[in-house]
């Protein structure tokens, strides 16, 4: 039953993105109001499989990589919805459907009904790290995509053409508003997600664990570190703080998709 | 009905034309009177604006029009007639439309066009000289400028200065509500420029200038603050736009300077507007992070773009005018047909029954059998002739640019509608 939800989570989904698509390809907002429905209504699926798996599996069904993606996706879509709730800018719809879009599609794509659950997964600590690992990356994504609209309208108005699309777009104050809350929001989350695994780590093995996502998100965290630094101290803001918030999520997609490619501890069932 | 259209615009005549062939308000009520009171014109509205003068009438002669603007005025006909156009019908309803939604105006998509047409028709109005046909014309009309408006873009982007200059501090600033805008030199643009981005939300005003008693008064206008021009630079840290326009010959303020102020604004971006010529700020300026420059070329490139950017939503608009066209045409033929076929059904029997009542003299041997014969025959007869006519006119009212059947109908048969 879940896979059904997740499926249809992503057939609705598909209408977001097709929706992302043509008012790239157009420059011109088209069927917004309908996508923005169809993402909410597959969020509410979405966050409907994911319960159902866990009931099934009778633990956070986070052990398996499709897992991961679904709950990624769903929080995406979590962070856009609050995002769009609180500013009404609706051109982030382009830059965060396609997104949930490829993790529900990678997720459907990945499926595994196999509900083995690896004995070194099996601890409490499971519900407190991934959870803040993940909020914190939904929120670290909408500091990116609001840092992208920065720098596009900032293109724009320097070389002092515009079309409707960036009409469309919001304001750079708003757009840097945007990126300096999610981060601000998104960095306690990932801080608090590195204690709690390397917490994790201890209580298993006493010594913190080395993998190459360990190493990752730790450069990634760095990056955000200096971000806040920068922008708390140095007075940046706008073009440069976007930059860094684009090199950030780089890191934070490195970490995420590359776990299964470094080998080590993060690296999922297959 | 009949429409007709005659008129002129900044596409066909110039200012000097215009201006004698306009109608100020006083004379308007007078002149449509005087129109409505002719023989044939049954309906009339006059639009008069600096850019265009239209009489539209529900009259079957546009000649009649063209006759009563040059009487009126005074004028001879062959020295404007060139300058004069006119519509009759689908024609005339599709240049009220445009006219209207403002696709004919000098600046496609200027929103004040729609207001005027709405004034000449209030005026009308008041004057008893519309009728049901023209107020189902303008209300349709008025309709379909909304419609137009809210559909496609041609009303949306900044084609002045002014607007630009807000649309582009509003892109930068997003809300302008507690910002501060700084005036240096007085110029009428810089003045007028200042007075938009007040209006759209700029809570305070600072003002200088190289006289400085010229400064302070700029400053009561605004309700703002004046201050010394040797010191701008100072309180240019506290200015989120700053508008340029003195008579300078030299750059007032330069690369060094605006990164010194911009560092001391904890790099909270700045927008300057330079419409100085010669230019008042270095233009490698607007390479500063977090710092835009507009100089006035920079300005028009915006216009010119959003002009274009109106003329392509223009072509979007044109569609909706002509499918508007083409209902509004049916559904005005469609509300002639059924009574006009009501008319010609009661106008020939009338004739037939009068025919017979006439030779009564000479059916008076006839036996009753073939008096009712007679009847039904006649009857047959009428039926006959009337059924082509009036296969036809139910069928020709379902397309739009066929011509006006229902009219040529009645008057072959002389039908009056009642």
């Amino acid at each position: 039953m879940h896979v059904v939800l997740l499926r249809l989570a992503l057939g609705l989904y598909s209408v977001g993105f097709a929706h992302a698509v043509l008012t790239a390809l157009k420059k011109k907002q088209t069927f917004f109001k309908p996508a923005l429905a169809a993402t909410l209504a597959g969020f509410v699926l979405h966050v409907g499989s994911i319960v159902l798996r866990a009931m099934d599996v009778r633990y956070l069904p986070l052990t398996q990589q499709y897992e991961a993606f679904s709950f990624f996706g769903a929080l995406a879509t979590l962070g856009f919805l609050i995002a769009y709730a609180k500013y009404r800018i609706a051109p982030l719809s382009v830059f965060a459907f396609p997104v949930i879009f490829i993790m529900t599609f990678v997720a459907n794509l990945y499926y595994d009904p196999s509900s083995s659950i690896p004995p070194v997964l099996r601890s409490n600590w499971i519900y407190i790290h991934t959870p803040l690992v993940f909020l914190g990356y939904a929120a670290l994504f909408i500091a990116f995509a609001a840092a992208i609209m920065y720098l596009i309208q900032e293109r724009a108005l320097k070389s002092k053409h515009s079309t409707r699309f960036h009409n469309w777009l919001p304001s750079l104050d708003m757009c840097d508003d945007l990126a300096y809350k999610s981060l601000a929001i998104g960095f306690p989350l990932i801080t608090l997600g590195i204690i709690t695994g390397a917490l994790w780590a201890q209580a298993v093995w006493g010594v913190w664990a080395r993998d190459a996502k360990v190493l990752f998100s730790f450069l990634t965290w760095l990056v955000y570190m200096l971000l806040i630094f920068y922008r708390l101290i140095a007075g940046w803001r706008g073009r440069k703080a976007a930059y860094l918030s684009i090199v950030g999520f780089i890191g934070v997609l490195v970490t995420f998709l590359g776990a299964n490619y470094f080998g080590g501890l993060h690296t999922f069932n297959q | 009905m009949q429409l007709a259209l005659v008129g002129l615009s900044h596409k066909t005549a110039p200012v000097e034309v215009r201006e004698r062939m306009a109608f100020n308000s006083d004379a308007l009520r007078a002149a449509l009177t005087s129109l409505v009171g002719r023989q044939e014109v049954n309906e009339a509205l006059i639009l008069s604006t600096c850019n265009r003068v239209e009489v539209v009438a529900e009259s079957a002669d546009e000649r009649l029009i063209r006759e009563f603007l040059c009487e009126f005025h005074q004028i001879p006909h062959e020295s404007v007639s060139k300058h004069l156009y006119s519509f009759r019908n689908v024609e005339a309803i599709r240049h009220v439309f445009r006219v209207a939604a403002s696709l004919d105006s000098m600046v496609i998509g200027e929103p004040q066009i729609l207001g005027q047409v709405k004034e000449a028709y209030r005026i009308a109005a008041d004057a008893g000289t519309v009728g049901m046909h023209l107020s189902a014309l303008m209300n349709r009309a008025f309709a379909v400028a909304k419609k137009v408006r809210s559909e496609t873009g041609i009303s949306q982007s900044a084609v002045s200065v002014s607007y630009a200059a807000v649309e582009l501090a509003r892109k930068i600033f997003g809300d302008l509500a507690g910002k501060t805008v700084m005036i240096i030199g007085a110029s009428k643009m810089g003045e007028l420029a200042a007075k938009h981005l007040k209006r759209a939300g700029v809570s305070s005003v600072l003002v200088t200038n190289r006289t400085f008693e010229r400064a302070v008064e700029l400053a009561k206008v605004f309700e703002g603050a004046a201050v010394p021009f040797e010191h701008f630079a100072d309180h240019m840290v506290g200015a989120d736009i700053v508008i340029t326009s003195t008579g300078a010959t030299h750059f007032i303020i330069g690369k060094n300077q605006a990164e010194q102020i911009i560092h001391r604004r904890k790099n909270k971006p700045m927008f300057f507007i330079d419409i100085a010529v010669p230019r008042d700020i270095d233009p490698s300026v607007n390479e500063i992070d977090n710092v835009f420059l507009y100089d006035i070329d920079d300005l028009q490139q915006v216009i010119d773009d959003n002009l274009k950017e109106r003329l392509k939503e223009a072509s979007r608009a044109e569609e909706i005018i002509t499918s508007e066209v083409e209902a509004f045409c049916l559904k005005m033929k469609g509300r002639e047909v059924v009574p006009t076929i009501v008319q010609l059904r009661e106008t020939l029997e009338k004739l037939r029954r009068d025919e017979i009542e006439r030779n009564r003299r000479h059916l008076k041997d006839l036996s009753p059998e073939q008096q009712e014969a007679l009847d039904q025959i006649t009857k047959s007869l009428v039926n006959k002739i009337l059924h082509t006519p009036i296969e036809q006119l139910k069928q020709l009212a379902h397309d739009p640019q066929g011509p006006d059947i229902a009219d040529l109908i009645r008057k072959i048969f002389n039908v009056k509608l009642q």
